[in-house]
């Protein structure tokens, strides 16, 4: 993977018709994220680099040998074909090649979420989300959840840096773009993608085991990130430790019950937290409606 | 938590005797053991006498074992062929075509849910694994596109040496938990065929387990044939069922179960079950133990045992086999009765009971002697299983 395109905003305008008023957001990962006005609402528009003999093919489709490509439109698909309101939704430009400046790129704009993310504007800062947030915030990821299950999909990469809240008060998910189709083919070969520290026990040794990767996964990640918004403490993770630590803990380690952490989340919610945290797939949930269930029945005061 | 009876040869009026007496309100039929018009007229029969619950188990996994124990399966039930092989299990199309046939068979019937066609597991990573997991997808493929079927339990047969390891039990369980189906149907296929309630601990707490984490976690029906004494520990860590029958063979089901032995039936000697001590003991030993005084100590009290309080001496009453099933039954059911909340006061209330048998034992044993089979030596392995169980599940 090459660095990210260095590209202005004044050069996306000329270069793709009907967008104005660029401004870039920031640089993540494999992308660049600018927001754009496209029809006289705003978006979100991403930006990554293509292979150069991408633009040389005469073929319609992408090569379909770029991982970073097919990941894209994975991502474009996702969006397009998730029925939850709750996750992000595709703006008017699906995946579209471009070049700029020389440089071969794709880019695809999304519904425009503003404000920060959960991790900069939470867990950064040490702050924590009330009782009634975490089963907010659990009730509609687990739908966004169960809608990318429904297309046989597992999102891989919940994490409160890819969870953002909408004017309304509504968590949106972001950031399909590792989205593991169970029909498809894998592009790691087997090697664990997404973030440490948020990974499922069988996120580690799904290659070698081949064990059961399904939606339970992202349970487990949501479990994580509802820990870490409820007690600004992550369950498995302390700054300086060593990614074998990270394993080791993921896999063994018994974090304590958030409850007794902050002492403003009912034990009932703690328990599920605990429960979504389960070292195995069989310990979460079998079905997303489960869980939905359990948190509805959650006793706020 | 409920009794069922496991059906089986000679079944005369026990199932409605044992449904009269309230002790069991569920039958697993046995295809083996029964024509099929007369099964299906015995149900109608049952349908219109009470408020039963049916199931029969297809005994599929009969036509892998040779020479096999198949009596009416090939002639009436049409889903069966005796001699199947591994080759015979090769192909989405043969394993697609044994799932519809035994569901079709059964959908035609009136019973309350449907069981799947599986093999007989030894472990759970042999070949054997593999087979039986695409017999459940086919099952529960077709049953996605069966006119308004009954529910669908998937049928594992499993030898219980499979239970030895954790890891292999956890595996399991993850396939199992993504299966949507209403429950699943156990047979354990234990290492003896001698009728006995010794469980090696780890083998039974992780028993315990599976059925934990499939009911109470992940709110799936589990019902467990072939079980008697056993399916205690497994109603109390959830199972919503378990069977047993009037015969040893359908009390517990071993390798000879499913295969022909030339084997002499011996005559079964009059027993006695004993809520209190946890299990079932000798007529002789009922009356050693009345003879010390001490026969309030062990009496189940359940409505029959009016027939042993009523006369001078146990050996004095009319105590016989049909008495001694229908009270076996009735005792099974009244401990499994206080087995109606969560899975942790059950549990606690079980290793109590475990451990007050194990203490009237100690005190009987000056003025009794107990037979090798009666002895109470399993209780200390229930124990050890409970004990286990609570550390690994946390229920």
């Amino acid at each position: 993977m090459g660095p990210l395109p260095s590209i202005t905003s004044a050069q996306i305008e000329s270069a793709i018709a009907d967008v104005s008023d660029v401004q870039e957001i920031g640089r993540g990962g494999q992308k660049l994220v600018f927001s754009a006005v496209i029809n006289g609402s705003r978006y979100a528009l991403k930006i990554l680099e293509a292979p150069g003999d991408d633009l040389e093919s005469d073929e319609t489709e992408f090569d379909a040998g770029s991982d970073l490509i097919i990941r894209a439109r994975r991502e474009v698909e996702t969006m397009r074909q998730c029925k939850s309101r709750f996750m992000v939704k595709l703006g008017p430009i699906g995946l579209t090649q471009v070049e700029i400046n020389g440089q071969p790129l794709v880019y695809f704009t999304e519904e425009l979420v503003a404000g920060n993310d959960l991790h900069h504007g939470y867990v950064k800062q040490k702050k924590t989300l009330s009782g009634e947030e975490v089963v907010q915030l659990g009730l509609q990821m687990t739908n966004a959840i169960e809608a990318i299950w429904q297309l046989n999909k597992v999102h891989r990469d919940i994490k409160p840096g890819n969870i953002m809240r909408r004017e309304n008060g509504d968590f949106v998910l972001l950031d399909a773009g590792l989205a593991f189709d169970k029909q498809g083919e894998s592009l790691s070969g087997g090697w664990p993608v997404g973030t440490p520290i948020y990974f499922s026990p069988e996120q580690f040794d799904y290659a070698s085991r081949r064990s059961v990767l399904d939606f339970r996964s992202d349970i487990f990640a949501l479990g994580v990130s509802m820990y870490e918004l409820a007690t600004a403490t992550h369950p498995f993770f302390t700054r300086g430790d060593a990614s074998e630590n990270i394993y080791s803990k993921i896999m063994k380690f018994s974090p304590p019950e958030p409850h007794t952490i902050n002492h403003q989340i009912p034990e009932d919610l703690s328990r599920l937290i605990i429960r979504m945290m389960g070292k195995s797939p069989h310990l979460r949930f079998r079905k997303c409606q489960q869980l939905i269930d359990r948190l509805n029945a959650v006793e706020l005061s | 938590m409920s009794l069922y009876l496991q059906h089986g040869h000679a079944k005369s009026t026990r199932i409605t005797d044992a449904y009269k007496d309230g002790s069991a309100n569920g039958v697993i039929f046995s295809p083996r053991s029964e024509k099929l018009d007369n099964l299906n007229q015995y149900i109608a029969h049952l349908r219109g006498s009470g408020n039963y619950t049916l199931l029969m188990d297809p005994q599929f996994h009969i036509c892998t074992q040779s020479p096999p124990k198949d009596r009416y399966l090939p002639e009436d039930y049409t889903y069966y062929q005796a001699g199947r092989v591994a080759r015979d299990f090769t192909g989405a199309a043969k394993i697609e075509r044994y799932a519809r046939e035994t569901l079709d068979f059964q959908g035609n019937m009136n019973l309350d849910r449907l069981l799947s066609p599986t093999v007989i597991l030894q472990t759970f990573a042999d070949r054997w694994t593999q087979i039986a997991f695409q017999l459940a997808e086919a099952s529960v493929a077709h049953h996605a596109t069966m006119a308004s079927p009954r529910p669908l339990n998937l049928s594992f047969v499993i030898n219980e040496s499979a239970l030895d390891s954790r890891t292999s039990v956890d595996q399991f369980l993850d396939e199992l938990t993504t299966y949507d189906v209403a429950g699943f149907y156990f047979c354990i296929v234990r290492d003896e065929a001698t009728y006995t309630q010794n469980f090696e601990p780890d083998r039974l707490a992780h028993l315990m387990y599976m059925t934990h984490v499939l009911s109470e976690l992940n709110d799936f029906e589990v019902i467990f044939g072939y079980c008697d004494y056993l399916g205690l520990p497994l109603s109390a860590a959830g199972a919503k069922a378990f069977s047993t029958g009037w015969s040893q063979s359908l009390r517990q089901c071993h390798g000879g179960t499913f295969i022909k032995i030339d084997q002499r039936g011996r005559r079964p000697r009059v027993r006695y079950s004993s809520s209190p001590l946890l299990n079932t003991i000798l007529l002789s030993e009922l009356e050693q133990i009345h003879s010390a005084g001490r026969l309030p100590d062990v009496l189940s009290n359940v409505p029959l045992d009016s027939e042993i309080t009523s006369a001078t001496s146990p050996e004095s009453s009319n105590w016989n086999e049909r008495l001694a099933e229908r009270h076996h039954w009735q005792t099974l059911a009244d401990v499994d009765t206080t087995f109606g909340g969560a899975t942790r006061g059950n549990v606690h209330g079980l290793l109590t009971r475990v451990r007050q048998a194990q203490s009237l034992y100690i005190d009987l044993a000056t003025s009794v002697q107990f037979s090798r089979n009666t002895d109470g030596g399993h209780l200390m392995e229930w124990e050890d299983a409970i004990e286990t169980f609570v550390r690994i599940a946390s229920p």
